[in-house]
């Protein structure tokens, strides 16, 4: 490397830090350990590979080898994963380069990233505000221009939550499009990783290099059985009803977006998606009783946050576990193991099973008909730090339009659509199964009505400098 | 064959109808954990087997093992279970810390194999025991206590275990035994595992109810850390008389799992019903349903042997054999194996030879092997060289002390016993000339017994003929040596007569 490109790399790097105090976006940055890892991986290194010369950021529930894999939690807080995520061997493996692991809700437990145990995550449309969650720092990397593309993870509407708070596209793929293996699990059957972005192009071959099949992940399939698309839907787009409860700005956003959609070419109706109303419920039970296996794991025994005054095992993972988990996970673990208890089951878990079944068919029924349905991302704009304009409990309720899409499995994007009062709003398309390209397409189109703009004090280096 | 209810064992105390159910884990021997490339290896370097996936670290996934899928169904399908169409996995939450992921993978709503039976031999008859379902699950690691310490060995966790559920059809501690014996048989015979109930590779947990008759099952007690068929049987003896002593005092027996204690022969409260625990079963979100397709189940059925039972009836009918050499023969496959190619070299005279190969596997041939510390399948001995060892006896080319002797030599040298014999100079020696020199040698040598042998002591003859094998080396073929040197005697007699 010459000493110019050095000296450039280390302005750029000493630049981002800078950035990433007032925003809180990493947890990590060290762009060195990710060459390093590149070079580990990379044998032929050559230049005019599909993501060469192309950084991204990780969120820090996903395991890159060599860099912490804290999961915004103390009990991870030390931990360095001796493994890499699929995703992101993949991605490496096509030439890109991981520049460091991005703030987080704890385990994913949260809409804002407030949750974090480590970091505090600002908004960087206003710094006052969250960015969202539980990919917040991941979406605010990408919307301040810190990286071309982030990965994050999305159980209820992690990446497009956030993605929307923040200004910038969010895919949550279709369940086992992309390999879960090195993502922390939380919600083992609904979450999935993603990606934040503001180039569609680079986000579209982002996606192809890491989907397909992986025997590390048995869950996934192959993309190549959905290369069917049928002609008498297209441009068919289902508005979802029922939206109320929506803040005064998404609703008059929404209703914009929706009167531009014919510029575009497509056609919109109104339809009633049954059981709408069931999907918190039953995807918060599904994913409670998920996390209390998943998380049962952190004992203090063989990693993580272990206590050194314990006298026997189970006061090891008593006192590291109290120690180690903050009280939303405390929360989630609990109301898991209350829904799964024997006897309960009936009434709780096979409950909201049965509802997720009954989604899932109404959702196939209706991409029957349409191509695409659009619905808001989230009730509301972006928040306050330590606003009590959502209670926990509200901003649980605030992730059914983004939730239906986990509890079916089919992939959705976000997409930004405008600003108001000076932050962004976004919307989603949600599509049927292997549809991404198409969401993709479709969010391209609607560049067209609106271009995603960038926070004054954060200008888009990285869509400058690509 | 014919399966006919055996006598009635150990039939409990008057009075009372006992049921006895077995859960049996056996560790499959596969190459390979059941949801990682680790090796699924014993007795290696404490934590060497291990990687991210079956030490449970943040992030990964379980990917199933098809032959450990596979061995399933072979088990399953071995004990007449229907077997599953659609199989998945479940998670049985429980902490231990041997368990890296606290819960462990198992299959709880559709499991591989269900509603199934075994026939097992007691005593001289035969019994049936119904299986309730076989499912594949995974091991834990081991928990090491030393001092004030506890260390944690992680090479036996995510090994396939394959937990086999009978019904409650066992009525005594003997008749558990007896199946354990030959439940151990059943699972070397199809090659899943080594059967080993000492060391763990089987392990067997009990529940046991008694009643009054035709009132059915009563109060469930569960019995654990039996690590032998025997201790299995006594511990359900001691249950025997336990419950029936409170049921005798009008007590009531308390449902709960009980541990047996080898060293004071009883059983003792391990935890009351209240303390059990709720596994909180729910479906495996990382693993898809399982679907065995056409080729997967014709290679089942192609790894499907001759049982240990059905062979020992039919070596008992075509071979003539007793119970108890059938059984013999039969406990292991590698035996039982043997056994047959031994006569199949020997065609023929196979009605004849059976007992006789019984006698040299189940004497000799044992012995030599315990004492080389060897099993028949990886000895110098291999079924021809027995059989050719047996066809030279049968010719009267060697005879008994010889034969032994060569059976020796092929475990010490590995090499037939033809080329044994020559090269040992071993062949009997049969031919006039040859012992007649020898006769006249040990003659020669010894005047005195001659002399006394002429004049008609019995006893002197008999050491005569025992020089002369002595100085053969035990070659000399015994008969013609006695009327050789009969002959040879008698000679003399009459020389001495005439020159008289």
């Amino acid at each position: 490397m010459s000493k110019e490109i050095q000296q450039g790399t280390e302005k750029q790097n000493a630049h981002v830090q800078e950035l990433n105090t007032a925003l809180g976006a990493f947890l990590q940055y060290n762009p060195e350990l990710g060459k390093e890892l590149s070079l580990s991986l990379n044998s032929n290194n050559s230049d005019n590979q599909p993501l060469s010369g192309m950084t991204f950021a990780v969120k820090d529930n996903i395991a890159v080898k060599g860099f912490r894999l804290t999961c915004g939690s103390k009990m991870l807080e030390k931990f360095i994963s001796p493994y890499s995520a699929t995703a992101v061997d993949r991605l490496v493996g096509a030439g890109a380069t991981v520049v460091g692991k991005t703030n987080l809700d704890e385990f994913g437990m949260g809409s804002s990233t407030d949750n974090s145990a480590l970091l505090r995550t600002n908004n960087p449309w206003n710094t006052d505000y969250v960015a969202g969650g539980s990919s917040g720092g991941s979406a605010a990397a990408v919307a301040a221009g810190l990286v071309p593309f982030a990965l994050g993870t999305d159980t209820g509407g992690s990446v497009r939550q956030p993605a929307a708070f923040c200004g910038v596209y969010g895919l949550k793929p279709g369940y086992g499009s992309v390999s879960r293996y090195g993502l922390v699990a939380y919600a083992s059957s609904l979450e999935g990783i993603g990606l934040l972005g503001l180039d569609i192009g680079l986000l579209k071959t982002s996606f192809e290099t890491m989907a397909g099949l992986d025997a590390k992940d048995q869950t996934t399939t192959d993309m190549a059985c959905f290369r069917k698309t049928s002609t008498n839907r297209k441009g068919r787009v289902a508005l979802l009803g029922g939206l109320e409860g929506l803040s005064p700005e998404v609703e008059e956003e929404y209703r914009s977006v929706v009167s531009h959609l014919p510029e575009i070419g497509f056609t919109t109706e109104e339809v009633r998606l049954p059981f709408l109303d069931y999907v918190v419920p039953a995807y918060y039970t599904i994913a409670a009783a998920e996390a209390s296996a998943n998380l049962a794991r952190y004992t203090g025994i063989r990693y993580g946050l272990s206590d050194s005054e314990a006298e026997t095992p189970r006061e090891l993972t008593e006192l590291s576990r109290n120690a180690g988990f903050g009280p939303e996970v405390k929360l989630r673990i609990l109301l898991g193991t209350f829904v799964l208890r024997s006897g309960f089951q009936d009434r709780y878990y096979l409950q909201a099973q049965k509802i997720r079944s009954a989604l899932r068919k109404s959702m196939a029924d209706l991409f029957q008909k349409y191509e695409l349905i659009l619905s808001p991302v989230f009730p509301v704009q972006a928040f306050p730090h330590d606003s009590d304009q959502l209670d926990p409990f509200q901003q649980k309720l605030a992730d059914r339009f983004t939730a239906t899409a986990n509890l079916a499995g089919v992939p959705a994007l976000s997409f930004p659509t405008g600003l108001r009062n000076g932050l962004p709003v976004g919307m989603q398309f949600i599509g049927p199964d292997g549809s991404e390209d198409l969401l993709f397409q479709a969010a391209a189109s609607y560049r067209r009505i609106y271009e995603p703009e960038h926070p004054e004090r954060f200008i888009g280096r990285s869509e400058r400098e690509v | 064959m014919s399966m006919k209810e055996g006598k009635q064992t150990g039939a409990g105390r008057p009075g009372y109808e006992i049921y006895i159910g077995l859960e049996i884990h056996i560790q499959l021997l596969t190459r390979t954990k059941a949801f990682c490339s680790c090796r699924a290896g014993y007795g290696d370097e404490p934590n060497t087997n291990v990687c991210p996936v079956c030490l449970g670290y943040p992030g990964v996934l379980p990917a199933l093992n098809e032959e450990a899928v596979k061995q399933a169904y072979l088990v399953a399908a071995a004990l007449n279970c229907q077997s599953a169409a659609l199989t998945s996995f479940d998670r049985k939450n429980y902490f231990y810390p041997d368990m890296p992921k606290n819960y462990q993978i198992s299959q709880f709503y559709r499991p591989i194999g269900t509603g199934g039976y075994i026939d097992y031999p007691v005593d001289s008859g035969i019994r049936k025991v119904r299986i309730h379902d076989v499912h594949l699950e995974e091991d834990a690691g081991k928990m090491i206590h030393a001092g004030d310490v506890s260390l944690i060995d992680y090479n036996r966790a995510g090994t396939p275990l394959l937990e086999i559920v009978t019904e409650p059809d066992i009525k005594s501690g003997e008749q558990a035994e007896a199946f354990l014996r030959y439940f151990r048989s059943f699972v070397r015979y199809l090659s899943v595992c080594n059967g080993n109930m000492e060391e763990g590779s089987l392990r067997c947990d009990a529940n046991i109810s008694l009643n009054r008759p035709g009132a059915g099952l009563g109060r469930k007690v569960e019995l654990k850390n039996m690590n032998s068929s025997r201790f299995v049987r006594l511990a359900l003896e001691h249950e025997v008389e336990r419950q029936s002593g409170l049921l005798d005092a009008g007590e009531t027996v308390a449902q709960e799992t009980r541990l047996w204690n080898e060293n004071r022969d009883a059983t003792i409260l391990m935890r009351k019903k209240e303390a059990a625990h709720d596994y909180r079963y729910f479906p495996e979100p990382d693993l898809p349903a399982f679907y065995p397709d056409e080729k997967f189940l014709g290679q089942v059925k192609q790894q499907l042997v001759e049982l240990p039972l059905e062979r020992r009836l039919r070596l008992q009918q075509e071979y003539g054999l007793s119970i108890e050499a059938a059984a013999y023969l039969t406990i292991e496959r590698e035996t039982a194996d043997f056994f047959e190619a031994v006569l199949k070299v020997l065609q023929g005279g196979a009605e004849g030879f059976a007992a006789t190969v019984y006698n040299w596997l189940n004497g000799d041939v044992m012995k030599e092997l315990n004492n080389r510390n060897l099993s028949l399948g990886n000895s110098p001995l291999s079924p021809k060289r027995l059989a050719d060892l047996l066809l030279l006896l049968e010719e009267g080319r060697i005879h008994g002390k010889i034969a032994k002797k060569v059976l020796s030599l092929i475990f010490e040298r590995d090499r037939d016993p033809e080329f044994l014999i020559a090269d040992e100079g071993f062949e009997q020696i049969s031919d006039d000339n040859s012992l007649r020199k020898l006769i006249e040698k040990v003659c020669s040598d010894n005047p005195e017994a001659l002399k006394q042998a002429r004049a008609g002591e019995k006893k002197v003859l008999g050491y005569l003929i025992g020089q002369v094998m002595k100085s053969s080396g035990g070659r000399a073929e015994p008969q013609r040596t006695r009327n050789l040197l009969a002959e040879i005697i008698d000679a003399d007699e009459e020389k001495e007569e005439k020159a008289r």
